[in-house]
C-alpha cells in the first residue's frame, strides 16, 4: 500500500485535491438551488469571502500581463519561458474568479447581462467588460500550448491553428496589457468610487491595485515555478530569469509601499470624516495585526528585501520565502481591505454617531465553495504542468551550465530589473 | 516611376486577395450586424430604461416629488414601518423603512425614520453595471427586478443603507397583514435588492384615478398616509400648496449626509 502510494505521488496529490474540489462543488449546487441564504453575507456586509478570493485570484494572475508586455513589447525574451507560465496562471486565475463571481451574484442566470446592458458609469461593468475581454485573450495565448498535447496530434487543423495564433503573440501581449491596465485599477476603482463608505473612498485606490498586483502576480508566478521546478526535479525557468523576475517584483513592491505610506500619511495629517477613523481601525483595531504583520511588515518590507537581496546573495530560499510573503501580503490587502469596509461600514448608517459593527464570517458554504475553486486551480495547474510539452523543462545541469547563460544574458536583463525605463 | 510600380504592385495584390476574401468579410459582418440587432431588439426591449444614469432631475415642468419628515413630530410608533412592510409586501425583518432612536444629536432624544432618499445624484444608479437601478422620468429612483444580475454594487454604495437582498425566497406569510394594510405590489423574486419606491405604483395610478400625490391618500406613500402625527407629508416641493411644501416653509431642514453631494429627496425638519 505504502508503495503504491510513494509511486503515484502524482495521483494521491489529485485525489487529495479532488475531495476539495467535490466538496466545493456540492456546496456550490448549495448556493444555486438555495440562494444565497446559506452565506454568511448580510445587508450591511453585501460582499465577503468571495470577493476576497476573486481579487486575489486576479491580483495574482497579473504575472500574465506584466511578464506578456516584457517579454514581447520590450523584446526580453529570455523572459519567455516564465511568461508562459505567468500566462497560465493568469488562464486559471481569472477562470477562479470569474467562478467567484458566478457564485457571488443573485442572478446568475443573468451573468451576461452586463454585455448587453452597459452602464458605462459603472465600474464593475467596466471590470465586466474587461474581464471578459482579457480571458479571450488568455485563452488564445494559451491556445497554442494546449494544443501541442501528444493525443491533440492527429488534429492538425489544431496545431496549425495555434500556431497561427502564437504569431499575434505580441498583439495579444499589447491588447492584454492595454485591458490589464484597465481592470486591475478599477477593481480598486470600484471600491475607490463608493463615497458612502469613507474606508474605501479613496482616489489612490486603482493605483494601489494595478501597483500591488503586478508585484504580487511576478512574486507569484515566481514562486509556483520554484514548487514545480522542485517536485518536477527539471528546470523550467533559469535560475538567473527568477532572481531577475523576483527582484523586479521587489522593486515593485517597494513603489508600492512608498505610494501606500503616502497614501496613508496624506489622509491622516488632516483629519477626514469616517476615513481617518478607518485607517485609525486598520491600524490599531481587529486588523491590526494583519494590516501591520501580513500587509506591511511581513508581506511589505520583509518579502521586498527578501525578493531584491536573494540575487544578491544567489539564494533560492530567499526567493522563495520573499515571494511567498508577497504572495501573502497581497491577499492580506485584498481581505482587509474588504473586511474593514464591510464589517466596518464607519459611515454607512447617517444617523449613528459611533462606528457600526457588522459581524460578518464566512459561512461553512462559503469555505467550501472558495477552497473547492482554489483546490479545483491547483489541480488544473498541477496537470498542465506535468502534461503540456510547453512545461516539459530540462535536466537539471551542472552548476557551471547556467552561470554561462547568465553571462550571455547578462546585458539584456540589467535594464528590466531597473524598472525605471 | 519606382514608386508607381510599387504602389500598382501593393494594389494588384490587394485585389488578388480580395474578391474570395472581402465576400467572406462581407457576409461575416452582415451576419454579426443581424444577430447584433436580433439581440438588441430582443433584450433591450424589456424595459429599457430612457433616462441615463447620471442627472436624476427633472425639467421644471415635471413635478418634484419629496418626502419631508418632521423629528418633533416622530413619536416612534412604528406604524410607517409596519405599513410600508404591509403595503410593499417585503419579507420579514426587510424593513424599507429603517426607525433609529438617536439620543446624541440633539438636546431631547429623535426618532429617525428613514426610507429610500431618491438622490438626484444617487450612487446606486451610478454604480448598476446594467442599469437595472435607474431615474425614471419623474426622478425617482426605481428597479428593474428583471433585468438585476444581484450583484449588490448599488448595496455596497448606498450611503444610507436602505437596500435590502432577497437572500432567499421570500414565501413566509407578511406578519403586518392585514393590521396594517394589504399588498399593493408583487414580491421580489429570490437574488435581487430591492428598496423603498416611494409608492410609485401609487403615484403612477394617480392621473387615470384622478387623484392628486400628497393630497388623496390613495395616491399618497403607506407611511405618509399612516403617520398618526402626520410628522410624514409627501408632495410635489414645485406647488407651493402641496403638504411637502407646507410642511417645510418655515422650517430648518436639513438632508442626510449632504456632504456626499447626493441631493436627496427626503428632508428632515429639525426639532424647533
Amino acid at each position: 500500500m505504502r508503495r503504491i502510494l510513494r509511486n503515484n505521488r502524482f495521483w494521491v496529490w489529485v485525489a487529495f485535491l479532488m475531495i476539495f474540489v467535490m466538496a466545493g462543488l456540492y456546496a456550490a449546487f448549495l448556493v444555486f438551488t438555495r440562494g444565497l441564504v446559506v452565506t454568511n453575507l448580510k445587508d450591511l456586509a453585501p460582499w465577503g469571502l468571495w470577493i476576497v478570493v476573486d481579487l486575489s485570484c486576479i491580483g495574482l494572475s497579473a504575472g500574465a500581463f506584466s511578464l506578456s508586455a516584457l517579454t514581447y513589447l520590450l523584446g526580453r525574451d529570455f523572459l519567455k519561458p516564465i511568461t508562459r507560465i505567468a500566462t497560465f496562471i493568469g488562464l486559471l486565475g481569472y477562470s477562479g474568479a470569474m467562478m467567484c463571481l458566478l457564485l457571488d451574484i443573485g442572478r446568475p442566470e443573468r451573468f451576461w447581462h452586463g454585455w448587453v446592458f452597459w452602464n458605462v458609469h459603472s465600474m464593475l461593468w467596466e471590470v465586466t467588460m474587461c474581464i471578459t475581454f482579457y480571458f479571450l485573450v488568455l485563452v488564445l495565448e494559451v491556445f497554442p500550448m494546449l494544443v501541442e498535447l501528444p493525443f491533440l496530434a492527429r488534429f492538425k487543423g489544431l496545431r496549425q491553428l495555434g500556431h497561427a495564433l502564437h504569431r499575434f503573440t505580441p498583439v495579444l501581449a499589447l491588447i492584454g496589457m492595454g485591458l490589464s491596465l484597465l481592470h486591475q485599477s478599477s477593481l480598486g476603482g470600484t471600491y475607490g468610487v463608493v463615497a458612502g463608505r469613507a474606508a474605501l473612498y479613496r482616489a489612490t485606490m486603482p493605483l494601489l491595485f494595478i501597483v500591488s498586483s503586478v508585484a504580487g502576480g511576478m512574486a507569484f508566478t515566481t514562486q509556483m515555478t520554484l514548487i514545480v521546478q522542485w517536485l518536477k526535479r527539471r528546470i523550467l525557468v533559469p535560475r538567473q530569469v527568477l532572481f531577475q523576475v523576483g527582484q523586479m517584483a521587489g522593486m515593485i513592491l517597494l513603489v508600492y509601499l512608498y505610494m501606500r505610506f503616502w497614501d496613508s500619511t496624506a489622509g491622516n495629517y488632516g483629519y477626514v470624516p469616517g476615513r481617518s477613523e478607518a485607517d485609525t481601525f486598520l491600524s490599531t483595531g481587529t486588523f491590526g495585526l494583519s494590516f501591520w504583520g501580513w500587509e506591511i511588515i511581513l508581506g511589505g518590507v520583509v518579502a521586498a528585501t527578501l525578493l531584491i537581496g536573494a540575487r544578491r546573495l544567489n539564494s533560492i530560499p530567499l526567493l522563495f520565502i520573499g515571494s511567498g510573503l508577497t504572495m501573502a501580503g497581497l491577499i492580506a490587502n485584498r481581505w482587509n481591505t474588504t473586511m474593514l469596509a464591510f464589517t466596518q461600514p464607519l459611515s454607512t448608517n447617517p444617523a449613528t454617531t459611533v462606528p457600526l459593527t457588522v459581524h460578518y464570517s464566512p459561512s461553512v458554504v462559503e469555505w467550501a465553495t472558495a477552497l473547492g475553486i482554489v483546490a479545483g486551480l491547483t489541480l488544473l495547474f498541477s496537470l498542465g504542468m506535468r502534461y503540456l510539452p510547453a512545461f516539459r523543462g530540462a535536466d537539471p545541469v551542472p552548476a557551471e551550465a547556467p552561470s554561462t547563460t547568465v553571462v550571455a544574458n547578462a546585458p539584456a536583463t540589467a535594464a528590466p530589473a531597473g524598472g525605471d525605463r | 516611376m519606382t514608386e508607381d510600380t510599387g504602389l500598382t504592385a501593393t494594389k494588384m495584390q490587394v485585389r488578388r486577395l480580395s474578391r474570395r476574401e472581402f465576400l467572406k468579410l462581407l457576409q461575416g459582418l452582415g451576419i454579426g450586424l443581424a444577430a447584433g440587432e436580433l439581440l438588441r431588439q430582443q433584450f433591450f426591449a424589456l424595459d429599457a430604461p430612457e433616462v441615463q444614469a447620471s442627472g436624476g432631475q427633472t425639467d421644471s415642468k415635471q413635478p418634484y416629488w419629496a418626502m419631508s419628515i418632521d423629528l418633533e413630530a416622530c413619536i416612534g410608533c412604528y406604524r410607517c414601518v409596519y405599513a410600508c412592510q404591509a403595503i410593499n409586501d417585503t419579507a420579514e425583518g426587510h424593513l424599507w423603512n429603517i426607525l433609529i432612536e438617536d439620543q446624541d444629536t440633539f438636546p431631547k432624544a429623535v426618532f429617525l425614520t428613514r426610507p429610500c432618499m431618491h438622490c438626484e445624484n444617487a450612487p446606486c444608479v451610478e454604480v448598476c453595471p446594467v442599469q437595472a437601478t435607474y431615474h425614471r422620468p419623474d426622478g425617482l429612483v426605481a428597479m428593474d427586478y428583471d433585468r438585476c444580475i444581484g450583484c449588490r454594487y448599488c448595496m455596497v454604495a448606498c450611503p444610507y443603507g436602505v437596500r435590502v437582498f432577497n437572500w432567499q425566497e421570500n414565501t413566509a406569510p407578511n406578519p403586518q397583514v392585514p393590521t396594517w394594510g394589504s399588498p399593493e405590489v408583487p414580491r421580489r423574486p429570490r437574488g435581487v435588492p430591492e428598496k423603498c419606491t416611494f409608492c410609485a405604483h401609487r403615484l403612477d395610478a394617480a392621473s387615470e384615478r384622478g387623484l392628486r400625490p400628497g393630497y388623496d391618500r390613495a395616491a399618497t406613500p403607506a407611511c405618509c398616509v399612516i403617520c398618526p402625527t402626520q410628522a410624514r407629508r409627501f408632495g410635489d416641493l414645485r406647488d407651493p400648496n402641496s403638504p411637502v411644501s407646507q410642511a417645510i416653509k418655515g422650517r430648518e431642514t436639513v438632508v442626510l449626509r449632504a456632504n456626499l453631494g447626493t441631493k436627496p429627496r427626503v428632508f428632515y425638519l429639525l426639532p424647533r
